[in-house]
């Protein structure tokens, strides 16, 4: 998925200078100022790798899931967060927001276990193992467990199952991920919506087969050995043919999970109630502690902080999902012990670099150059630190994907500030002392001090950097071309599920280059599009995984892009909360091991 | 934001001592009306004070390369991102107060580090240097348009009246916020760079364009209340040219008006560029920048608010200084006005 541009403008209304320097007075005239003070006390952060994804067995699939000690089942969770969840639908479920969300009342064929140590197990949520495949990836068969039920008390089928992906084809459903659907339809390059209209004009779609009510059978059109990740998205989780209200089901999902909706105000709250027909033994992931969830929305970043940080009334048993705390607080929250304690911080899947535009700059030293003299500390200093912005990466993948191997090729992690020297060797193997770089970026306050500090660090290396202003709302149509003009332009991605294959297929197999395609370097290296293929037909996960690795080593050697951050999470919840973790896969908080104090 | 035609500010005069009648000279000595205003202007305290202190500002922005060789910083070098020990890891100074001490006065600003005595010195001269070129302009091209609409009437008037309400009805803000990638996007190539002077150029004419019209319109009814006077009739009678009536009969009579509003002008537009500057779409960086300096303090005063407080007070300070300067130059010239 493509990362927002976060750093759009903040516009905001012209206050009278008068008004702002009388505040400042009153502020900054009274105690001391807290800027000093906070530099002593930081704490490191704690944004270690994922130590290991791994497929998990039909026993780590097995319900209930595993006690924590001294949780207890019962209370009101509370939510605070910024937006109202746009959809509820698992089929137009994409953003990890929703996903985070859905959880509670969708299940899905496969989901992600953590434990404690950080491992990441996938584990088969209503499937009994994480599905097989005999012929490397072209025929996957999931088994339903026993005991699965709707929220109304009916069995879910087999048949339910299909019908979920079925319902995928049909036109109101745009939003969500489309894998599956290319997948499962005869001709993955022709649009799979002309191949199959979905299951509401009565036709089914046999490349999924039912042969019981407890199995199902998908025959792809390819091989994917990593199919029993895609189906964990909530974008594939379970529909019930007999309660499908089309485009109504976005309001109200029929649970699968602990909990069902009993009501839903757009944009102001959400009620969850237990879903007594859920089975916790059928279950390992979810622990469903709380009787209920209250979720209210339109609190911005800045209010969630603060409410937080008083921790009162229902507050103090709330949590949020995808609220961090507010920039300007950071430094407040890292110098208070107390508040520290109830924090969660991690990696999201998230990882951002500045695209080099390997069609114009073609020569492989001056993109080395780039990197060598990329100012990567500078920029995290003005963008508020690593709390703000995450690690410095040095690699495409992120460590949240299976298979993640730290490398830095360039030196980035012993000199962040830069390397002018070595980068003027560089240069001067390429030929051509002083090459011309444009440097695209988003108009906006931050953006501008970021390119002030690019210039002159690149400058330092002899380049002469000719900086171009975007408008941040039309910045990756100005991208897109693949005949654009430019040289370096910031971009975002993160993995649909932590295998290589959607963290680098779509961003450099060099056959996929088109106008506003993802691959914006519009590196097109034969060996490695070849290795591309090859991984891509490794059904051994871990076997997978290292040649992912050795693939985003190649593209780092092409030098391709300059890697910014491994983005981090770093939200609070209130005291009267226990359980509260951070999930690396979406990059937010988790609601399933909730419990209340 | 449209500039509102204040001609009178009277809040911020009622400090202001009412300008005593004429002293008791024993000799009736004759005086212009330029000696006259300027004898009533020294003696009213708090239009000298806000004179010296304009004058210091501008000053200020005339030396500003004279104070950064004295004081030995420039406005460009990054010095915290450059020297270790002055930034903490999330970008603020480490040293108490926003970082101020004897080699950085001001402090320096987070993120990149630099000097904010200069950047403070140096967004002065680009903020006041904006706004003095655009009041000069603003005002002979009011001047010009006001009297000519006042003086020749019908038609012309029609035309220049119409022009000037469309003017004045004209979101400014959302105009220049609009306008100013347009102008970039259509003059330099997508792989040029913008140069400084093409942004600077462009905020003056536009800030002129959408400026003038006020001064114009309060000249046009000036001159429409004059033209009808017996000394204008009568130059008229006697065969003067419209030239020779316009310059020696009726610009004496607007001086008045002129002064006092290119004097209100100044600080609006100093206002105006600043706003600009905050909303992202004035002088873009690394050129210093006083509303700039606004934006970045928004930013970050939760963690440094010793940054807000220097371009905050200077511009406080200005703008005050510059409207009670204005005020009291009204006073002078009109020592009718009673309060």
């Amino acid at each position: 998925m493509r990362s927002q541009s976060r750093r759009f403008a903040s516009m905001t209304a012209v206050l009278a200078a008068g008004a702002l320097a009388l505040a400042g007075c009153a502020q900054g005239g009274g105690g001391g100022a807290p800027q000093g003070a906070a530099s002593t006390s930081q704490k490191p952060l704690e944004n270690k790798a994922v130590s290991a994804i791994t497929v998990g067995t039909a026993q780590d699939s097995a319900g209930p899931a595993p006690e924590i000690q001294g949780a207890k089942s019962g209370g009101t969770v509370y939510m605070i967060d910024r937006d109202d969840f746009s959809h509820l639908d698992p089929g137009r479920v994409y953003v990890n927001y929703n996903s985070s969300v859905s959880k509670l009342f969708t299940r899905t064929l496969t989901a992600y276990k953590h434990d404690d140590s950080g491992d990441i197990k996938l584990v088969g949520d209503l499937a009994t193992d994480t599905g097989t495949t005999t012929d490397g990836g072209k025929t996957w068969k999931f088994t339903l467990k026993d005991g699965l039920k709707w929220q109304d008390g009916s069995p879910i089928t087999a048949g339910d199952i299909k019908y979920s992906f079925e319902r995928l084809f049909a036109d109101f459903i745009t939003e969500g991920p489309d894998y599956a659907e290319t997948w499962l339809v005869p001709d993955p390059n022709k649009p799979f919506r002309d191949q199959y209209k979905g299951p509401y004009d009565g036709k089914e779609l046999d490349t999924i087969e039912t042969p019981d009510d407890k199995t199902v059978i998908f025959k792809l059109n390819g091989e994917h050995p990593d199919f029993n990740f895609t189906v964990a998205m909530t974008g594939y989780g379970a529909v019930p043919k007999a309660h499908d209200t089309k485009q109504k089901y976005d309001r109200q999902p029929f649970s699968s999970g602990p909990y069902k909706i009993v009501s839903h105000i757009t944009d102001k709250s959400m009620d969850l109630e237990r879903n007594e027909h859920w089975d916790p033994k059928t279950d390992p992931i979810r622990h469903a502690y709380p009787d209920k969830f209250h979720m209210e929305f339109g609190v911005q970043a800045q209010q969630t902080t603060e409410r937080f940080m008083a921790d009162t009334g229902n507050d103090k048993t709330a949590f949020t999902f995808h609220n961090a705390v507010a920039p300007e607080r950071v430094q407040e929250v890292l110098g208070d012990p107390e508040l520290m304690k109830r924090s969660v911080q991690g990696l999201t899947p998230f990882t951002t670099f500045y695209n080099i535009n390997t069609k114009r700059i073609t020569d492989v030293n001056v993109r080395k150059a780039i990197i060598t003299a990329w100012p990567a500390k500078q920029i995290q200093q003005i963008e508020g630190g690593e709390v703000n912005t995450g690690k410095i990466a040095t690699t495409v993948l992120s460590p949240t994907v299976l298979g993640y191997e730290p490398f830095d090729l360039y030196g980035k992690l012993a000199k962040p500030e830069g390397d002018p020297e070595a980068a003027k060797q560089l240069l001067a193997q390429s030929g051509n002392a002083n090459p011309t770089v444009v440097y695209a970026y988003n108009q906006t306050p931050t953006q501008e001090k970021i390119t002030v500090a690019v210039k002159e660090a690149l400058t330092k290396a002899g380049f002469k950097v000719v900086a171009k202003p975007l408008n941040p709302t039309t910045y990756y149509d100005a991208i897109g071309p693949v005949d654009n003009k430019f040289d370096i332009y910031w971009g975002g991605w993160a993995a649909d599920w932590p295998t290589g294959s959607t963290a680098i297929q779509p961003q450099f197999d060099g056959r996929q280059i088109a106008d506003n395609a993802p691959n914006y370097t519009h590196l097109d290296v034969p060996e490695i599009n070849e290795a591309i293929d090859k991984a891509n037909k490794i059904t051994d996960a871990t076997e997978a995984g290292k040649a992912w690795a050795a693939i985003d080593k190649m593209i780092m050697e092409q030098a391709a892009i300059v890697p910014e951050y491994y983005q981090t999470y770093f939200g609070l919840y209130g005291s009267g909360l226990g359980g509260v973790k951070m999930d690396p896969i979406e990059g937010e908080q988790s609601a399933l091991d909730i419990w209340v104090k | 934001m449209t500039f509102p035609s204040s001609t009178t500010t009277d809040d911020a005069a009622d400090s202001v001592d009412a300008t005593p009648p004429a002293g008791s000279d024993p000799a009736i000595v004759g005086r212009s009306p330029g000696q006259l205003m300027w004898r009533r202007f020294r003696r009213d305290k708090t239009g000298v004070i806000s004179a010296i202190i304009v004058l210091a500002f501008f000053l200020i922005a005339l030396l500003a390369p004279v104070i950064s060789a004295l004081y030995g910083k420039d406005p460009y070098s990054t010095y915290g991102q450059n020297q270790p020990g002055l930034l903490n890891e999330y970008g603020y100074p480490i040293a108490p107060n926003g970082g101020m001490s004897g080699e950085f006065w001001f402090g320096l600003e987070p993120g990149l580090g630099r000097d904010v005595f200069m950047q403070l010195v140096y967004g002065i001269r680009t903020s006041l240097s904006i706004a003095v070129i655009v009041t000069v302009i603003t005002t002979v091209v009011g001047v010009v348009m006001g009297i000519t609409s006042g003086y020749l009437g019908g038609k012309t008037d029609y035309v220049i009246g119409r022009v000037i309400d469309t003017l004045l009805a004209f979101p400014s803000q959302l105009f220049l916020i609009v306008f100013l990638p347009v102008v970039e996007a259509a003059i330099v190539l997508p792989e040029e760079e913008t140069p400084v002077w093409l942004r600077y150029v462009s905020i003056c004419i536009v800030l002129t364009v959408l400026g003038w019209a006020t001064i114009a319109r309060l000249l046009r009814a000036q001159v429409l209340s004059l033209r009808t006077r017996e000394f204008i009739e009568a130059a008229r009678v006697t065969g003067a040219s419209p030239g020779r009536i316009i310059f020696k009969e009726l610009l004496p009579n607007l001086w008045t008006p002129i002064i006092i509003q290119a004097t209100l002008a100044l600080p609006l537009f100093v206002g105006a560029e600043a706003g600009l500057g905050f909303l992202g779409v004035g002088m873009t960086e690394p050129t210093p920048d006083w509303g700039r300096m606004f934006q970045v303090g928004v930013n970050v005063y939760h963690s440094d608010v010793t940054y807000l407080i220097f371009p905050g007070v200077s511009m406080l300070i200005f703008v005050v200084a510059f409207n009670l300067l204005g005020d009291s130059i009204r006073d002078a010239f009109d020592p009718k006005t009673k309060r």
